[in-house]
Formats: C-alpha cells, structure tokens, sequence
C-alpha cells in the first residue's frame, strides 16, 4: 500500500515550517543579537556615514591643537588632518576603506556616541538623533612629538615616548608615513590607497605599537631583573672570553662579545658595555624558567593594553625557551625575540616607576561639544612587576649605561640630567644592516619621561639612536 | 497498473465539472450569469492599497529619491492593475482561493516599493514587468481550458524546459551577466530561461510521478530496510535532472541547481513518500556539492566567503556584498532603521541579490519576521489546496509549485543571512528582476486555478 500524497504533503509543510523558523532564528541573530558587533566593525560605513552629513568629532592633543578636523564642503562634512607625523596614530575616517588609529578606536565618541553616555548610544539607535560630537584629546605633546618627528628625521623606524607615572604617550613617530587627506578624499582616494597598501615599507603601520623588532642588548634589563630577584650578586665577577660556549655540546655554536672581550665583568660593567656574553652566562646560571616567568611579566609575547591596536609579540616561535643556545641568545636580546617599541618603552617605564607597570594609552579624555569632559581615561597601573630595590638597582646601573666610563650610549647625554638608558643592536634578517635601538628615562631619580627609540638597519647600531632619545627627552624635560 | 486507469478517470470528472459550469472559458455564460463574490479577496486588497501608499510615502519622505510622477503614477498604475485583475476573477466567477492573490500582490508591492528605494531608475521597467506578469497570470487562467491535460503533454513539457535551458549556452542569443550564463537576448533586454523552466520542471514531475509513483515506491526488492528502485522507472526523471545539473554546471548558477535539485528531491518524496529517497538525495547533494568545490573555482570562493566573509583578503574583495549585508541586518535591530533610513545602497547590486536585507535593515526584525511569515502563509495556503486537489496529479502539481516559492525565500534568506552559501536566486515576488515576477504570477495563477477545479467538484 503506498502512503497516500497528502501524508507527504503534510510532512513535507511542516518540514517547511520548520526550515522558515530556523531562517527566522537566523535573522535575528544578524538583527538583534550580532547587531552590536557588527556596528562597532570599523569597516562599516554606516559608522562613517553618520559623519558625512554632520561634523565629526575633533581629536586634538594636549595644549587643544587640532590634529583632525570635519570641514564643510558642498558634499558634505570632509575630514581633514593636520599632523603628518601622527598620520598612524590618528589613522583616517574613510567612507571607502573603514576606519584606522583614533578615528577607530574612539569610533563611538567621534560621532557622538561615547561609551560614558549610553543614553546617547540609546538615543542613537532607538531615535536615529545624534547630539553634535565633542572632541576625543590625546596625551601627544606638540614639541616633544616635533623634536621625535625632527630627530628620526627621514629615517625608517619609530620613536615613542610617555610619562611612567601614567602611561600617557606623549610623542609617537613612524616613519614611512603617508597622508591621511589623500586616503579621505574622494578624487584621489584609491590611487593613494594602492599605494600606500602596495608599498614594500608599509607606512599605514604604526610601528611604534606594531612593529615587530628582535631587541638585541635593550632586552639586558629583563635579564637582570630576573638575575637581581632570583638572588644572584651584581656584583660577582663573571668570566668572559670571546668567543664563548658553554660547553662541547654547543658544537660550532658560539655567543659572542661585540667588543671581542676577555676579562672579568659584573653586572654594571655588563650593562655599561653590553656585554653579551657576561648576560649569557647570568641567563644560563637562572635557567629558562626563571628568565621566561620575568619576561611574561613583562608582557614579552603579549600585545599590550594599549587603547590602540597593538602587535603581540614573541618570546620565542615556539612558545617556550627549550634549548641552552636559544636561552644563551635570549638572555642577550637575540634567539627568537620579537617586540614592538611601545613594549620595550613599557618594561622601562615599569623600572622608572618603582616595578609598576603603567598602562599605555593615547588619548586622555572625551568631551562633548560645550567642552565638558565627559570621560576621563585614565587606566590604572597593570601592576607590580619587580620589586622597587630591583627597580632602583638596575636604575642605577642604566645610569652607567649612559655616564659611565666607555659606556656604550653616550650619545643619550643630557646636561645637568641623569639619563638611564640602553642601546641595542639588533641583528636581523642576515645580510642586511642591524637595527639600532635606544631606551631610556630620565631624570633618573624622578622619571617623567621613558623614550623608546628604532632606527632600522643602520649600520652603526645603537650609537644611531642614542642621541635621538637624549632629543626627545630633553624636548620633554625642557632641557 | 493499476495507476494508470486512476488517473483518467479523475481527469474525466474534473473536466467534465469544469466544462459544465464555465461553458468553456467565456464568463457569465452558466449558472445564471452572476458575478461571484470574492469578499475576502477584496478586504485584504485594501490592506494591500494601503501598504503599497504608506510605503511609497515613507520612501519620499525619507528623501532618499528625487520626488517625480513616478512616485504618484507607479503605485496608482499598479493598484489599478490589482484592482483588474481582481474585477476579472470575480466576472469569471472564479472560485479558488481568495488568499494567494492577495499575498502575492502584498508581497509585489513591497518588491516595488524597494526597487523605488533602491534603484528608483529601474520602477518603470518593474512596473512594466509587473504589468506584464499581470498579463501573464489572466492567460495562464483562461488559456489551459483543463489543468488535466497538462499532465498528457509532459513529455513536450520536458523537451521545452530542455532547450530553455540550453538555449543561454548558444551563441548568438546566449548573454553572461555577472559569470552566469543564465540569460538569452530577447530584443533590447534579456530573459532568465530557468525560471520557466521551474514550472515546466514541477509539471513534468507532477505528469510522471502519477503514472508511476506505485511502482516507484513498492520497489519489488529491498537490501535490508532499504528499498531498490526499478530502475527503468526511475530513468527518465534521473535523466531529467542529470541534464539540468550538466546544464547548470556549464553555465555556473549554483542558485537554480540548488533548485532543480531541490524540487526533483520533494517531488519524489511527495510521491512515494520514501525518505530514503531523500536522504540518498541528500548525500548525493553534499557529495557533489564537495566534488563541486574542489572542482570549480567559482563554487569553492562562494564556500569561502560563507566561512569566512570576515578575513581582511575577502572583506574587500569576494565577500565585500555579503559583508555589507550583513552590516545591514546588524543596523536593523527590533524595529529597523525605518524605511529609507538606514545605508542599504551600500550592498552591491542590493536590488535584486540582497533585497530581504535591505527590508530588514529598514524595517528590523519584526518587518523581516513579517515578511517570511507572508511566504510561508502563501506556501502554506498552496499546501491546503494540494491537500484537497482532486487528483493525484493536481496534488502533486500545487504541492510542488509551493515547494518552488518555500525553497526560493529560504534558500536566498539563508544565503543572506549567511546560514548557507550565496546563490543568486531571486526573494520571489520582491527582488527586482522581470523573468521571475512573470513565472511567479503564472505560478500563482496555476495554484489558484487548482484550487478552482476542486472548488467546483466540492460544489463549494
């Protein structure tokens, strides 16, 4: 007996009813439930779009300088910036390409909308009005980030500097950059894009929290604060002879001394002239552990909390320091390193600021339009890292790094300021010249300013960025 | 054989009730001449008037057109083309369903009124397509004076719906628009075949499955639980379909594959009720669906973009529309942007591939909810009337031809809605597209005269 047609018609309905309901549950996942995400995603216009028919919110920095403006043209609201050398930092509001930097993420503030005013937010979505948008303030100071801007100069790299007390960046540089005004306008807007997403040295990133650089001797600090609160006595004399290898079992391998050492060293003496093989020997005596436990508090292999997008860096490629060699070389800045400027300058603010690590961040408040504040951002430290004597220790043999007798970073030098600080050479891609580092703060006893400076593949290394750091700093302590 | 004698005999009496009472096609020639109400017909019209006014209205308000005559003539040309259309059926003294006719002309007046907020340059050319389909819906009333006959003719059905669909492969007539090529050049303008070939499909179907659905579903022989198919009646409907998917292959639409595949696998379970057939159906689907991908560039970037529209290499490239519509279904929330309000032209070709989402970003959730709820009270409306058709062949007929319209919303709502893949099957009724709204007003019009034949053997 075959079933009659209408028993299949009838499953086949309810099959059908069944198929339109799940459709529905989709829907409403999009509409409803998704709904937030997908209006916070930097590429959709409808962000950018409430921006065209109405002004968009200034962004300025700290002495109320305009860095991005909405201007009225005959189409509508066009954005305008000011500042070259924050073209990363302040990023673009494009009606074509989405958002980038500030303009994204401070997206809801810049059209009215803050996080701090969810009535606006509610009014916004539910009432489709808007209330004109104030302005979103940066920390950026207009002549410390003009001395980074002059000192780099045309040279690839990146130069960022903050107050260790707050993390509040106060300058921050990369260089290639490109001009935002091109990317926003609506003639020359897709020529500029090719080329600014087809050039081989990428100048939409911002290499301050997103570039991605072996530290080379910068990273000696973590070492030594790892060596300090494990126990170990600066002031024990270590053998060096370059070249070195701990034993047989390294075969070819050997670590070796930039100035082809043979003699004993401490630790200040290994700081002042770098040596590698002296921290080497400091990382092997702690073992891996130790070294790796101090390098994550550090944030090495994280991405900071930064209010903008940046990178998350390497302890090593495959998560864990697993063999002596590759301990002997990180314990030296080399291995399998890989850090942004902004975490290096983080873990020295952290030494500057007693063993408490600040929380970086751009920009400093949110107003609305009459000018009230209506969010202070202000985050909190992330916390005590090292303790303030291991702090205050290898402060004072920073100091040496930079005055003392032969030290490697002369150049960073302030009058009348004590400067701590540290070069690095990092070695690279084989072949091509290393890329030169300097970090410091200063004034020593009360630090207000931390600069982390990366020139890339200059062949003079470290001696390169040192006297751009002492630039900065001294634009920010108004020496 | 038993089948065959049944069939017939059905078709006899069906014909004879219809030829009795309409004396053969011309109104108010029996049952005494007077114009049969259709009450509810007319009620829900009104509703109908009013959604296209407000809606119109809502779009120039919005501002998101320049205001023109076109804005106060479209829906005046239109209504009064519903108007006709209903006068008509009422003096045929037409006695099916007085639901369906409203449902679709709701739903085509919504089309309308998105084409107005969309692509304001292309409502004439929907109007004329809806007047058109207008026309098309009072031939497909009048012309086939006994629906019977359509099942004796299926193998001619079948031959048709074959060079339809070969036709867009010829040179010389054949047109590749946006890498399908699903098009034939028809004067200044070009046509989609395959929609017409759907109902060919579901008729021809309907006409075989009649004949032999006993045999097909008493399979002689069964390997454990699962019944084996004689295979030489199973051969011609397997043909069929093997050419439509060959066909489909070579001219790159994955939408109307899904479909062929779709309606061949309902149309068999109708029949014989075997899920098995279904569910090797099914398999055969993912199977081919995998070959397919691996196969065919063009079916593995469609499969990518559903994964993942989000990755930076495809958000700006191949998943850029899906992207932008799903941005638009985000923007709907509960209640929607309101009509007009909110950045659907931002979506690539939004008036005839992403027009649910551009409805629902306007009008939220609860508009879209509506809308599915309008198709599935239609598809379930066709359902009733396959229940209570007289024949086995009208039964299958308006069982599959509502299957048509369900499988269509839910496959280009899911797609848009990311739950499946992309295809580029058109919102029926609604998205903008000349083809579809005529095949879809034959469909309707086919359903409704099934609901006429049983009505009058009811005596209802």
């Amino acid at each position: 007996m075959v079933r009659p047609v209408a028993t299949n018609i009838r499953a086949l309905t309810l099959a059908l009813a069944v198929a339109f309901l799940v459709a529905s549950v989709g829907v409403a996942y999009w509409t409803m439930f998704a709904s937030e995400s997908l209006a916070q995603d930097p590429f959709n216009p409808r962000l950018i779009a409430a921006s065209r028919d109405r002004p968009r919110g200034q962004i300025v920095d700290r002495n109320n300088a305009v860095l991005a403006d909405s201007v009225p043209t005959p189409d509508g609201f066009k954005r305008t910036y000011k500042d070259r050398t924050l073209a990363q930092v302040t990023g673009y509001a494009s009606f074509q390409f989405g958002l980038s930097g500030v303009e994204a993420a401070y997206a809801d503030s810049l059209i009215g909308q803050d996080a701090a005013d969810p009535a606006s937010a509610w009014r916004a979505r539910y009432l489709r009005e808007r209330l004109p948008p104030g302005a979103v303030v940066l920390g950026i100071d207009e002549k410390v980030q003009k001395a980074a801007a002059d000192a780099l100069g045309g040279r690839r790299g990146a130069i960022v500097a903050l107050d260790p007390r707050t993390g509040v960046i106060l300058a921050s540089v990369s260089v290639p950059t490109y001009d935002a005004n091109e990317i926003v306008d609506a003639t020359k807007q897709q020529t500029a894009w090719d080329q600014v997403t087809k050039a081989q040295d990428k100048p939409l990133v911002n290499r301050a929290t997103s570039g991605l650089y072996p530290p080379g001797s910068t990273f000696k600090v973590v070492t030594g604060a790892a060596a300090l609160e494990s126990g170990f006595d600066p002031n024990q004399k270590l053998r060096v002879d370059d070249p070195y290898q701990a034993d047989k079992s390294w075969g070819t391998y050997f670590v070796r001394s930039a100035s082809h050492a043979h003699g004993d060293f401490s630790m200040p003496d290994g700081f002042r002239l770098s040596e590698n093989i002296y921290f080497a020997q400091v990382g092997l005596r702690i073992g891996a552990a130790k070294l790796a436990d101090y390098a994550k508090r550090f944030g090495v292999g994280g991405a900071p909390a930064c209010d903008l997008a940046a990178a998350k860096g390497q302890l090593a490629s495959e998560g864990s320091i697993d063999r002596p060699t590759l301990l002997a070389d990180t314990s030296y800045g080399q291995g399998e390193l890989l850090v942004s400027p902004l975490q290096m300058a983080l873990i020295y603010a952290t030494i500057a600021n007693g063993g408490v690590m600040p929380t970086p961040h751009y920009a400093t408040s949110v107003r609305d339009n009459q000018g009230h504040v209506i969010r202070e951002i202000a985050p909190g430290p992330i916390g005590q890292v090292i303790r303030p004597d291991t702090a205050r220790a290898l402060t004072a043999m920073l100091v040496g790094a930079v005055e003392g007798p032969g030290a490697f970073a002369f150049g960073a030098k302030i009058p009348n300021v004590h400067v701590a600080g540290k070069t690095g050479t990092a070695e690279n891609v084989p072949g091509s010249a290393p890329h030169g580092w300097f970090i410091g703060f200063a004034p020593a006893e009360q630090p207000t300013v931390v600069v982390a400076v990366i020139v890339e593949n200059t062949p003079e290394g470290g001696v390169t960025a040192a006297p751009l750091g002492a630039a900065v700093m001294r634009a920010a302590l108004n020496k | 054989m038993r089948s065959r004698g049944a069939a017939p005999r059905a078709a006899l009496h069906v014909g004879a009730v219809r030829g009795g009472s309409s004396g053969g096609g011309a109104p108010r020639t029996a049952g005494g001449g007077v114009p049969r109400r259709r009450t509810a017909e007319l009620g829900l019209l009104v509703w109908v008037a009013l959604l296209a006014l407000a809606g119109f209205a809502a779009v120039v308000g919005a501002e998101t057109s320049a205001f023109g005559p076109a804005v106060i003539v479209v829906p005046a040309i239109y209504l009064g083309l519903v108007l006709a259309l209903h006068v008509f059926l009422v003096l045929r003294r037409f006695r099916g369903d007085q639901l369906l006719f409203p449902l679709a002309a709701a739903l085509t007046a919504i089309g309308l009124v998105l084409v107005q907020r969309l692509a304001s340059d292309l409502l004439l050319q929907q109007l004329s397509w809806a007047l058109i389909a207008g026309g098309a819906f009072v031939a497909t009333i009048l012309i086939p004076r006994d629906l019977t006959t359509l099942a004796r003719f299926k193998w001619t059905w079948a031959f048709l719906g074959l060079v339809l669909l070969v036709a867009p492969l010829l040179p010389g007539i054949g047109r590749e628009i946006n890498g399908a090529k699903i098009w034939v050049k028809i004067g200044p303008g070009s046509i989609e075949p395959w929609e017409a070939v759907k109902l060919l499909l579901v008729i021809f179907f309907a006409g075989y499955l009649e004949e032999y659905r006993e045999v097909l579903a008493q399979a002689p022989r069964r390997i454990g639980r699962f019944p084996v198919p004689p295979i030489p009646y199973l051969l011609p409907i397997i043909a069929m379909w093997g050419m439509a998917m060959v066909v489909m292959v070579f001219e790159k639409d994955l939408g109307a594959t899904l479909l062929f595949f779709g309606i061949f696998l309902a149309m068999l379970y109708l029949a014989t009720g075997e899920a098995f057939y279904t569910l090797i159906g099914l398999a055969l689907l993912l199977g081919g669906g995998f070959v397919a991908y691996h196969a065919f560039p063009h079916v593995a970037a469609r499969v990518d973009i559903w994964i993942r529209p989000f990755a930076d290499e495809l958000r700006f490239g191949a998943g850029y529309q899906l992207v932008q519509g799903l941005f638009a279904l985000g923007n709907g929330g509960l209640i929607g942007a309101g009509l007009g309000n909110g950045l659907p032209e931002r979506i690539p070709v939004v008036w005839s591939d992403f027009v649910f989402d551009a409805f629902a970003e306007e009008t939220g959730f609860l508009g879209a909810a509506a809308l599915l709820a309008v198709y599935l009270l239609f598809v379930y409306r066709g359902m009733l009337i396959a229940l209570r058709a007289p024949t086995t062949f009208l039964q299958l007929l308006a069982a599959g031809l509502s299957f048509i319209v369900a499988l269509q919303t839910l496959v280009i709502v899911g797609g848009n809605a990311r739950l499946i893949p992309l295809t580029g099957i058109t919102l029926p009724f609604v998205a903008y597209g000349g083809s579809s709204l005529v095949t879809n007003w034959m469909l309707v019009a086919l359903l409704m005269r099934v609901s006429d034949a049983s009505a009058r053997i009811r005596g209802t």
